[in-house]
């Protein structure tokens, strides 16, 4: 009798439980607080934090890592020892999940705003600066000894400042999958911070009679250009970097979906059944890469600190360089609008839209900064496009 | 410091693809926008326009007294929530109605903000 129940003992988790997993426990009760309480893109940070729980459990084997390890995948061994979310894992690991994404989002994204006003895209291009500084910030950071990131791992953290998790998702778990957990959950969590991180920023850079600038009117766009965007965009960035193909051409097949009209069916599932399906995955399976061995790591707090870094500096860069277009084109552009070149649809838009109104009650600057804000989302995929380009073995 | 200078490297490289395929982007934008689109500010319209303007204008004097009094109630209103201060720091002295020459695209915006309700 008692040596049954010692059997038990003996198989059950708890013999195993020990101080790093006590901490990732703590880890998932703040996510688990901060997107159900603090609504912090619950979408996502949820089935993350749930993912962390579960792949920390001892002795449940839902979640082996070891068998993702080094370039080579045996599905054949991943099939037979690999647990649930190992097999969802498949998905992220494939590269499946964060296009499908993409489709969704295209399918729920107005492309109409940056047709009207083209400069708006360029706006998209320099809002990508946070990326590439917060590369050059991790490798600086690699100097020092304890926290040493690889070149890979610099790329895979300078993304975050795309502010497109898919995007983040997708180039780290081809560099650098050791770092997807606390990468994902950085973009996510900034994602939400940054009705919080930006207006600072905004504020510092612009002068008050900058704020108050109210835009010419966006010409109406047509339905023909509407549709023909998606095509020409999805055939150019591909044919120029093929590595930003997988994500550019789900994006734009979901807007053409959404702006042809004729697939009403195809819109609706790829706007909600199918995101929703593959958001609970991706999220489930990102989290579960958080074990404790690799999270709690000097690392993921240089991924934090880099991450808001990233996040700032694109920003800025956003800001700046619509400032410089504003001076160009004879005070036309209110320089606000350039900080929603970080993506983060809508947020970073709705953002620029709060600040302007505060200067401006009567200022609407959402629909111009609709422009840069889904050209943020094309320049953050060609960039993590030049990143898999550059270092995908 | 040899991972630095890569570094550096890849960044001027890589903005500058990035920049290189947006600004190639704006032109196929501005490509679109002369193969594609036609300006609808032409003459029919205007003519449709000034039809739509004699109609508004009957329709307002049959209602004219008729609730001016709460039309006047919901101008002061707006116009304090526009400029966020209290309905008593405001007089109305004089209204007038002007034609809608506001775009359609003005208008659904407007229509989200409400709906966001930012």
């Amino acid at each position: 009798m008692i040596e049954t129940v010692l059997n038990f003992l003996d198989k059950s988790g708890i013999n195993e439980l020990n101080i790093p997993t006590l901490i990732m426990f703590g880890i998932v009760a703040v996510l688990l607080y901060l997107a159900i309480v603090k609504k912090f893109e619950p979408l996502l940070l949820l089935p993350i934090a749930f993912g962390v729980l579960l792949a920390n459990l001892p002795n449940a084997g839902l979640m082996h890592p070891e068998l993702f390890e080094g370039g080579h995948l045996d599905i054949i061994e991943i099939v037979d020892k690999g647990g649930l979310l190992d097999l969802l894992y498949l998905g992220v690991k494939l590269g499946i999940y964060p296009p499908l994404i993409f489709l969704g989002v295209g399918a729920m994204t107005d492309f109409g705003p940056l047709i009207a006003n083209p400069k708006s895209i360029l706006l998209g291009a320099a809002a990508q600066i946070g990326i590439f500084t917060t590369f050059i910030g991790a490798i600086l950071l690699g100097f020092i000894p304890a926290i040493g990131f690889t070149i890979e791992q610099a790329a895979s953290t300078g993304i975050i400042g795309g502010a497109d998790g898919p995007t983040a998702i997708f180039v780290t778990k081809t560099l650098a999958p050791e770092l997807l957990g606390p990468i994902a959950i950085a973009a996510y969590s900034y994602m939400a911070l940054v009705p919080i991180i930006q207006p600072p920023i905004m504020k510092a850079l612009t002068t008050k009679k900058e704020r108050m600038i109210v835009m010419e009117q966006l010409r109406p766009v047509s339905k023909v250009e509407k549709i023909v965007f998606p095509v020409i965009v999805a055939a150019v960035v591909t044919i120029i970097i093929p590595d930003a193909g997988a994500l550019i051409g789900m994006l734009m097949l979901g807007n053409l979906i959404r702006e042809s009209g004729v697939v009403e069916r195809l819109n609706k599932t790829v706007q909600n059944e199918l995101i929703n399906i593959i958001t609970i995955f991706l999220g489930v399976t990102v989290g579960a890469t958080a074990n404790a061995n690799t999270f709690l790591d000097p690392k993921t707090l240089g991924i934090v600190v880099l991450g808001l870094l990233a996040f700032s500096m694109s920003t800025a860069g956003g800001v700046l360089f619509a400032k410089l277009m504003c001076k160009l084109s004879g005070g036309k552009i209110n320089p606000l609008i350039g900080s929603a070149g970080v993506s983060a649809v809508p947020m970073a838009a709705r953002v620029s839209q709060t600040v302007g109104q505060k200067e401006n009650p009567s200022n609407f600057l959402l629909m111009h900064a609709m422009g840069p804000n889904v050209a943020g989302v094309i320049g953050s995929a060609v960039a993590a496009g030049v990143f898999l380009a550059m270092y995908a073995k | 410091m040899n991972s630095l200078y890569e570094g550096l490297s890849v960044t001027v490289v890589g903005m500058g693809i990035v920049f290189g395929i947006l600004i190639l982007l704006y032109f196929i934008l501005i490509g679109m926008k002369l193969v594609f689109y036609k300006d609808p500010k032409k003459a029919p319209v205007a003519v449709e326009k000034q039809e739509i303007k004699q109609d508004t204008v009957t329709a307002d004097e049959d209602n004219e007294d008729l609730d001016e009094d709460e039309l006047i109630a919901v101008l002061t209103a707006a116009v304090a929530s526009s400029l966020n201060q209290s309905t008593y720091n405001l007089n109305i002295r004089s209204f007038r109605r002007i034609d809608q020459n506001s775009p359609v695209w003005n208008t659904v915006s407007r229509k989200e903000q409400i709906a966001n309700r930012l």
